[in-house]
């Protein structure tokens, strides 16, 4: 067995021991922490896209921790699964990957924004946490250690959003995103104790081959649709988000993109790997739609009218959370109808997945040009900035660039997922597009706003001595404007090689099953 | 790599959009040059025209705040907005409401339909 084969388990030990050892960097000094911070975040996105690629080539990777074997999951001759089990698919490889690259973003970014504040090592180490945690949602296969992954990342996150905790906004977001996280993760508990007390079983592929819609199955389900409904912000539990998001460092903020993301994920894994087939009625596929088109138009009207850049920014996210919604809930209502899942179902799926992707990129630079405004200007407030495009070009660039990708302007890859996700709906009726296009004009309207009363403009008095933007920051931003570019440039590249194959694995009930079961199923 | 991506009702060519862009962009340019040549820079044409005023020095007096960014817009949905306000009230103990309330309703509708 060569070392590829321990890509799985080198994708959580890398953030792991990245954490853990960040201390001990530490105590070498500034520099030496901070080319740890650097190296160890690239060496997770290298993982990570090796994984992919592994994943591309080779299909389902399945990784048995403490078994006799690596690679077997049903070891001497049990029927059940019962190890800790990771299992990447297409879809977590893609999920790993975007997860991976805002977590080297924003780490570049944190290394000059975060300088001047004490106590940076335990910042490395919570930061590491939160993507380690991230990271295991994607790719576990258990869904106990799913629930565990997800404590993980909220624990660090809690820590994160109140880092300045010189600032009671910031202490008391963290309180209202700590209270409402662990009523939603003790939700998700109870689930998965419902689902075991039922089937004895843990394993996500092995509770899919087993699975009979009853009292228990349905109350289970609807407890973790609701607790992951509010970890991805959906509406009307978003309300923690735009407190967490704006107090939170920026890097941090970045990261808590993807971090909701993973909770968006879980909620999809639920729904099409473990219930799947046995979702008969379209009552959760509608939820689903539903819960996407009110969360978009709700956060976006909000949106509007802020003038703090970040809640604005924050309210965006859970607005944009709704498309990938749609696009996937969309996909889930046509799943036990081939002919329609041919016809558009698949289209709008392709659309919901492509939208994670995108979100992931665009979402991460837009708050990481609000923590350079902020880091110029020392404030968040949108009333007190003008002018800065001539005090920092490059930030306003990419700033366009991002907001051009969430406004879906083309030829931007924000166009492209939201196409897909426009056409397709229409099939299922046309007033779902109505509400996608709006959102999409007032997310336009609201970033021309920023970009007018930010960057344009004759410059402010009070904002002569604006601090100059640092290259380790350009650096962060850079990164995600390639990745913006890139999908934007080669979208048939993009759907092909990284969408497409997500799309087919989340749809692929029996081939999640079997990579596990293999005979048994 | 090079191909259009099919919707199912149409589809998207990213490379016949950027050809009508660089045409757009071109008879723009075109037109902008047509215009008047006696244009000099650094003269009294670079000056703002500020309704007859003198210029306040600094340009915060004479920015638009995002305050003010589509007030005919906010001022419309004022009532929505009023409601709004009252659903972020930044009580954390409402938040929990509106999340048990959810949890409710879901399951109903999950077991019962």
């Amino acid at each position: 067995m060569n070392w590829q084969a321990h890509l799985p388990a080198l994708l959580l030990a890398v953030p792991l021991l990245g954490a853990f050892a960040a201390p001990v960097f530490n105590l070498g000094g500034k520099t030496l922490r901070n080319v740890w911070f650097i190296t160890v975040s690239t060496c997770v996105f290298l993982v990570a896209f090796a994984l992919w690629r592994d994943v591309s080539v080779n299909g389902i990777l399945v990784y048995v921790m403490g078994g006799e074997d690596f690679a077997l999951s049903l070891p001497s001759g049990m029927k059940l699964p019962v190890r800790i089990i990771l299992e990447i698919d297409a879809m977590s490889a893609f999920m790993a990957l975007a997860g991976s690259i805002t977590s080297m973003a924003g780490a570049w970014f944190s290394v000059s924004y975060m300088d001047r504040f004490s106590g940076m090592s335990r910042f490395v180490s919570l930061y590491f946490l939160l993507t380690l945690g991230m990271l295991g949602m994607m790719v576990t296969g258990d869904l106990f250690n799913f629930f565990v992954f997800l404590e993980i990342a909220s624990v660090a996150s809690y820590g994160l959003v109140a880092f300045w905790r010189d600032k009671p906004q910031a202490i008391e977001a963290s309180f209202k995103y700590m209270v409402m996280s662990q009523i939603a993760a003790m939700l998700v508990l109870i689930a998965v104790g419902f689902l075991y007390g039922r089937y004895n079983l843990l394993n996500m592929g092995a509770l899919g081959s087993v699975m009979q819609m009853g009292l228990v199955e349905k109350v289970s389900l609807a407890l973790l649709f609701s607790a992951l409904a509010l970890k991805c912000g959906s509406f009307p539990m978003y309300l923690w988000i735009p407190d967490a998001y704006a107090e939170a460092p920026a890097s941090v903020s970045c990261l808590l993109v993807t971090v909701s993301q993973a909770s968006l994920y879980g909620l999809f894994r639920v729904a099409f790997s473990i219930y799947g087939v046995s979702l008969t009625n379209s009552v959760v596929a509608w939820a689903i739609i539903i819960l996407g088109l009110i969360s978009m138009l709700v956060a976006v009207s909000m949106a509007v009218v802020q003038h703090e850049v970040k809640r604005l920014m924050a309210y965006h996210a859970i607005s944009q959370t709704g498309y990938m919604m749609l696009g996937v809930g969309i996909g889930l209502l046509v799943l036990g109808n081939p002919e329609a899942l041919a016809e558009y179902g698949f289209t709008a799926l392709k659309g919901g997945v492509f939208h994670i992707f995108n979100h992931a990129m665009y979402k991460g630079l837009l708050f990481l040009t609000a923590g350079t405004l902020f880091y110029m200007t020392g404030s968040r407030d949108l009333n007190k900035m003008g002018g800065l495009i001539r005090r920092s070009p490059g930030t306003a660039f990419m700033f366009v660039i991002a907001a051009a990708a969430i406004a879906g302007l083309p030829p931007m890859n924000g166009y492209t997922s939201k196409l897909l996700i426009y056409q397709s709906s229409f099939a299922v009726h046309p007033f779902i597009t109505v509400v996608a296009l709006v959102t999409s004009v007032l997310t336009l309207a609201s970033f021309v706003k920023v970009f007018q009363t930010a960057f344009l403009g004759p410059e402010h008095k009070a904002l002569v001595n604006a601090r100059k933007v640092p290259s380790t920051m350009m650096v962060g931003m850079g990164i995600l404007t390639v990745a913006i570019l890139l999908l934007t440039f080669l979208p048939g590249s993009a759907l092909s090689n990284l969408v497409e194959p997500a799309a087919k694995a989340l749809v692929d009930q029996a081939g999640y099953i079997g990579a596990i079961m293999g005979g048994a199923f | 790599m090079w191909e259009k991506i099919l919707t199912g009702f149409g589809y998207w060519d990213i490379y016949s959009w950027l050809i009508f862009l660089a045409i757009a962009g071109f008879f723009t340019l075109w037109l902008r040059n047509s215009g008047r040549q006696d244009y000099k820079e650094g003269t009294y044409q670079d000056e703002i025209y500020f309704s007859g005023n003198d210029v306040p020095e600094d340009g915060a007096d004479i920015s638009v705040p995002a305050d003010s960014a589509y007030w005919g817009f906010i001022k419309f949905f004022t009532p929505y907005y009023d409601f709004m306000a009252k659903f972020h009230n930044g009580l954390v103990q409402d938040y929990v409401g509106y999340f048990i309330l959810f949890i409710a309703v879901l399951t109903t509708l999950i077991v019962f339909v």
